[in-house]
């Protein structure tokens, strides 16, 4: 959302003054009883797809909390890039598979973080967790409702951690938001979230295959091009609203307290018709209990607005854009005149007490250990808060998976956007109004 | 001259317990790592080095050049099992006179390795002291307990010794 120098100054100010001295760490919950340490090293983990996102995570993981053991990708490039990665974190080397069973059958893991095509989402986690590893998988849950429920129950089964990897929940913006604003009431009455995720470009990936004769067809990607591209069909993904909106969604659901009920969709294929199946635009309104409605928008067509969340309060409104910026501004408040330098707000997180807490001033974020963060750019061009919330969340998963910490995005809490996305899918297509099945109604 | 009073006895032999506490669970949780806290935060493996190098005081040079020494991976494992069978002892009461007499050498080496002599707070630690520290004075109780004798008021040296009489008796 575009917003002059002065109202970003005026924003700033007022979202850094509401949530000063707001814990970040909250509901983590000191020990009320007299407990000693947990005994034990780094959690022994595993990787199964290191692609693009998988290698964020890879390159994210303080090697305090996790040892990468191995990694297992069908694609050998993905591999090599992964040892780059892991070199450049100055992790050690991990042993290298083709197929993740083999992985999880021949090393000594205690997890596996799982970032493969979402089709596989339900197939790999499942089997994880059936063979007593605990499990992160990449967001969306599952390719359908029935996947996500699938491994909602074999966690359950099971015992095992299933967290869904919303960076989200993880990012201290975020955190500070619901925290120090929404749950505290700041926003009055919201009933008008507006998410938008707007890019300018055709999400198509061009490479060559890692070897001329290289076939994935015994992986169920006929060529190489489907492997490439799976995000653009629909056998493997559900596109816009599985990749960009279901993060939106869920953090809807978690400020509002509710899952939706109902969605319109409409969009198409408008721009790209290059053979793809999902489609390029799509516009989507998700109804909330209460009278309350989330509007998205996703276009490839226009980045003047890149991506970002709104909600409407009757007392105030938030905005919180490109996981990194924050922004509150009071019903009726005259704008301020020009005081600050435009630069992005993050959040400075010091120790105070038992735990890190927030404090008012425009500096950056820290990491999940309340280290200070080496401020402005990080050299990859991603918002260093972002990045802080990938590392938090790879370490909130070995927390939970060493000393049983709760998750930030359990099943109960992933599954809700997921099968807003899902219905959101199904409307689109139809260009129709459709009812969303409780989330709950498998829980069981 | 007699004993102590019941009350005396009570508390010399709680003052020996809370001390054996101290030690045997300074001795189990540096066995223990590495380790994650109650939060969820890693610990890692425990050592002397970083408390050696930072020895302060007239004996530093001695306490630094340990550090640094092939004696510093010994010292990791020779002080949380000596930490651990102190604190045994003056929980159980067992062998209490050895256990003093190991508890006061230990106490004393950790003075020894930093005696405040500047008089200011440092960071990470609290308080503030000028010769008298927290390990002085528990090395001080610690001396109170060995000349009580504890081990004849309560414990399992009561025990060891009627066992031991009993089989002289025996033979």
């Amino acid at each position: 959302m575009h917003l002059t120098p002065e109202e970003q100054a005026l924003g700033r100010r007022n979202f850094l003054r509401a949530i000063a001295g707001v814990p970040v760490i909250a509901g983590l919950g000191a020990a009320t009883l007299a407990r000693g340490p947990v005994s034990g090293g780094p959690v022994r983990i595993g990787y199964i797809g290191v692609g693009g996102e998988g290698r964020v995570l890879l390159a994210n993981t303080d090697p305090a909390y996790a040892h990468i053991v191995a990694m297992a990708d069908i694609n050998p490039a993905q591999l090599a890039l992964a040892d780059a990665a892991l070199e450049k974190a100055k992790l050690p080397k991990a042993v290298h598979y083709a197929e993740w069973r083999e992985m999880i059958q021949k090393e000594s893991l205690e997890g596996v973080v799982i970032a493969v095509p979402l089709w596989a989402h339900t197939e790999v986690a499942c089997g994880c967790l059936e063979a007593g590893l605990h499990v992160l998988c990449e967001k969306m849950m599952a390719w359908d409702v029935e996947g996500c429920e699938r491994m909602r129950a074999t966690a359950r089964k099971t015992g095992k951690i299933l967290e869904i990897g919303y960076q989200r929940n993880y990012n201290q913006v975020y955190q500070a938001a619901y925290e120090g604003i929404v749950k505290a009431g700041g926003l009055g009455d919201v009933f008008l979230a507006r998410l938008a995720w707007h890019r300018n470009g055709n999400w198509r990936r061009h490479g060559d295959p890692p070897a001329p004769t290289y076939d994935p067809s015994k992986w169920g990607y006929p060529t190489w091009e489907h492997l490439l591209n799976w995000r653009l069909y629909k056998k493997y993904s559900r596109g816009l609203l599985a990749e960009l909106a279901s993060h939106q969604v869920n953090v809807t659901n978690w400020f509002f307290g509710a899952e939706p009920e109902a969605v319109i969709g409409t969009g198409g294929i408008y721009r790209f018709k290059d053979g793809r199946e999902v489609d390029d635009h799509v516009y989507a309104t998700f109804e909330y209990p209460g009278g309350r409605s989330a509007v998205f928008s996703t276009i490839e067509s226009n980045a003047f607005e890149r991506n970002y969340e709104v909600f409407y309060g009757t007392k105030a409104t938030l905005l919180l854009q490109g996981e990194s910026e924050a922004y509150l501004f009071e019903e009726g408040e005259p704008g301020a005149p020009a005081s600050a330098a435009a630069r992005p707000t993050g959040i400075d997180v010091q120790p105070k007490g038992s735990g890190p807490a927030l404090s008012a001033s425009e500096s950056r974020a820290a990491d999940a250990a309340g280290r200070p963060a080496v401020g402005g750019a990080t050299g990859t061009g991603t918002p260093a808060e972002r990045l802080s919330a990938y590392r938090a969340e790879v370490s909130g998963f070995c927390s939970a998976v060493r000393v049983g910490t709760p998750l930030r995005c359990g099943p109960d809490r992933a599954i809700g956007s997921a099968v807003a996305c899902i219905t959101a899918v199904d409307a689109v297509a139809q260009k129709a109004r459709l009812p969303i099945r409780s989330s709950a109604a498998s829980a069981s | 001259m007699t004993g102590p009073s019941r009350w005396q006895g009570v508390a010399l032999v709680v003052l020996r317990t809370l001390i054996g506490w101290h030690f045997l669970y300074e001795g189990y949780y540096k066995l223990a790592l590495p380790a994650w806290s109650p939060a969820g935060a890693p610990l890692g493996a425990w050592s002397a080095a970083g408390y050696l190098r930072a020895s302060s005081g007239p004996f530093a040079p001695l306490f630094h050049a340990l550090a640094g020494s092939g004696a510093a991976r010994w010292i990791d494992v020779a002080i949380p099992i000596a930490l651990v069978v102190v604190g045994l002892s003056l929980v159980l009461g067992l062998f209490t006179t050895r256990g003093c007499q190991g508890a006061a050498l230990l106490l004393a080496l950790f003075y020894l390795a930093a005696i405040p002599l500047d008089g200011v707070p440092h960071p990470g630690a609290e308080g503030t002291y000028l010769i008298v520290n927290k390990t002085l004075v528990e090395l001080a109780a610690v001396l109170v307990v060995l000349a009580s004798g504890t081990g004849a008021i309560a414990g399992l040296d009561l025990w060891r010794q009627r066992t031991v009489a009993q089989r002289k008796v025996n033979a």
